[in-house]
């Protein structure tokens, strides 16, 4: 389990981490949220010991990262996808951190494997795509075979098939039982991940929760703009769609828009607006970002 | 700790920088050789009569030192200019067993860049010396010269390593040492001996006997162990300046 308690981080006069508390669970995907600059990067700095904490503390299991006896066995983190020396081999970067941490040199192979890198693993990482970049960082998080994995911003520059392969692998390591905790500040990439959410904004939490708690009570309605609306609200009721109308807009559950776009040229029923609505989590995080973005 | 040292030495050896400031340091070590035979006895260059120039030739055994200096320096900047050190500290959490490691690795390919400067400085210094008539200075003069090279050459890659996690900018270090070393400290070392011979780079000079004019440096000895004290000294300065640091 993954504690930050009352964690604080001053960088000179910026205070990158405000008094943020908050818990992953072990056995848990956890979605680790915020606009660029709200302090992910840095909480996860302190949890691995490389950024001493002004006050406060971030512990794995009840130890700081620098008093586990083992620590990539335990924790693997795959910070930035920048972080390689362009002059050497994929192969030759995994070597050099299983001699550090007293691994088996076997394992280079077997997590070139899981993340399909075998074929370039004798290749300067200098010549790799920021995707297959991001791929050799999560190798190397993987090479201690950990429970707990840290990743921050996994999916920063990877194209639509990468998101799709990263779902995918972070989907397999979560049915492995094993903790994760992969920060984003794009909501979409992890959402359909994870299954708790731990959103900050400028260092402070905002909302810690299960992700079903957060989507279920406004589960994502169309909203419907027609002149016609009562025609066309028992046109949609027919199809078993639930309707709440106000002012001549309507927001219908349980139908898609195509749904409702098909039901409604086939009543001859004109159409202003047809809309889906974000869902709660989306709100949620949009606001955040929005009033980031309106502070000076 | 050995397998800090494996990733150490793994490191160095898997780009190829260090192939680039060996045979850097060799070519320095060829030109300074073939040059103080050509020019000695001509125009007020000390003459090849004298024991003490012959030993001078012998000296420039330690002439790649600013090579391994060099080498030190990248082994400590280029972790920070991409950010490795994240990984590397990721993998050791205990940081100033990770410097004990870099420092000694250093050391490990400063002694192979001190003995291919001493062999080659023999494979050319013993074949011209002979063509011109030289004299000979008994073989553990010799001996002891490159002796000193090789130590001088394996400190100077301890003290690069304590430059570069001082001044973790690369290319500000690798300016500020080769300004020390081509001009502040030679000028010193030339125009105020009295303060110069207590620069590492005098103490150097004295240790690997690379003067004809002796009596302006330490004694060998002294030098030898002042030197290395400086190494002591920039290997502390490694281990104490990155214990703390945050990594960011």
């Amino acid at each position: 389990m993954i504690v930050v308690d009352s964690l604080t981080k001053d960088f000179g006069t910026v205070r990158a981490v405000d008094g943020l508390s908050f818990l992953v669970e072990a056995g848990s995907v956890t979605g680790f949220l915020g606009p660029n600059g709200a302090g992910k990067t840095t909480t996860l700095r302190v949890l691995l010991g490389l950024v001493s904490p002004t006050s406060g503390t971030a512990t794995i299991d009840g130890r700081r990262y620098a008093e586990l006896p083992e620590p990539m066995r335990m924790v693997g983190a795959a910070l930035e996808a920048s972080s390689f020396h362009p002059g050497r081999t994929a192969r030759d970067h995994l070597r050099v951190l299983v001699l550090s941490a007293g691994l088996r040199l076997t394992r280079v192979d077997e997590v070139l494997a899981q993340v399909a890198l075998t074929e370039s693993a004798d290749r300067r990482v200098g010549g790799f795509s920021l995707g297959m970049r991001q791929r050799l960082a999560l190798a190397g998080a993987l090479l201690g075979d950990p429970q707990v994995l840290l990743l921050d911003e996994p999916a920063n520059g990877l194209d639509p098939e990468g998101i799709a392969w990263l779902r995918g692998f972070l989907r397999h390591l979560a049915s492995q039982g094993r903790t994760v905790l992969v920060s984003s500040h794009v909501l979409a990439e992890v959402q359909q991940t994870v299954d708790h959410v731990v959103i900050i904004s400028r260092g402070r939490l905002i909302r810690s929760a299960p992700l079903a708690e957060l989507t279920q009570n406004h589960a994502a309605d169309v909203r419907v703009r027609t002149p016609d609306a009562d025609r066309l609200r028992a046109a949609l009721e027919a199809q078993g769609a639930g309707v709440g109308a106000a002012d001549g807009v309507l927001h219908v559950s349980g139908l898609t828009p195509p749904d409702i776009g098909r039901i409604a040229l086939r009543e001859a029923v004109e159409l202003h607006e047809l809309v889906q609505e974000e869902s709660d989590l989306e709100q949620v995080f949009l606001s955040l970002t929005d009033s980031e973005g309106s502070q000076p | 700790m050995t397998g800090l040292l494996r990733a150490e030495l793994l490191k160095i050896r898997s780009t190829r920088m260090w192939w680039g400031l060996l045979v850097g340091a060799l070519v320095f070590v060829a030109i300074q050789v073939v040059a103080l035979i050509l020019v000695s006895g001509q125009q007020g260059a000390p003459s090849l009569d004298q024991g003490s120039t012959v030993r001078t030739i012998w000296a420039s055994a330690g002439t790649g030192s600013t090579f391994a200096l060099v080498l030190g320096i990248l082994g400590m900047t280029t972790e920070y200019r991409h950010m490795t050190i994240t990984a590397t500290f990721l993998a050791t959490p205990r940081r100033g067993r990770v410097i004990a490691a870099k420092l000694v690795a250093h050391a490990a390919f400063g002694v192979v860049f001190g003995v291919a400067g001493a062999a080659l400085t023999a494979a050319l210094a013993v074949p011209l010396l002979a063509m011109k008539g030289a004299p000979a200075i008994p073989t553990s003069t010799i001996l002891q010269v490159l002796g000193a090279a090789v130590v001088g050459v394996a400190v100077y890659a301890v003290v690069g390593v304590g430059v570069g996690s001082f001044v973790r900018n690369q290319v500000a270090a690798i300016v500020a040492a080769l300004v020390w070393v081509f001009l502040v400290e030679s000028l010193i070392i030339t125009l105020l001996p009295q303060v110069g011979k207590w620069l590492p780079g005098g103490a150097a000079n004295a240790m690997m006997q690379a003067t004809s004019n002796r009596g302006s440096l330490l004694e060998p000895w002294a030098g030898g162990l002042l030197f290395l004290a400086y190494g002591l000294a920039f290997a502390a300065l490694a281990a104490v300046t990155t214990q703390r640091r945050d990594i960011t």
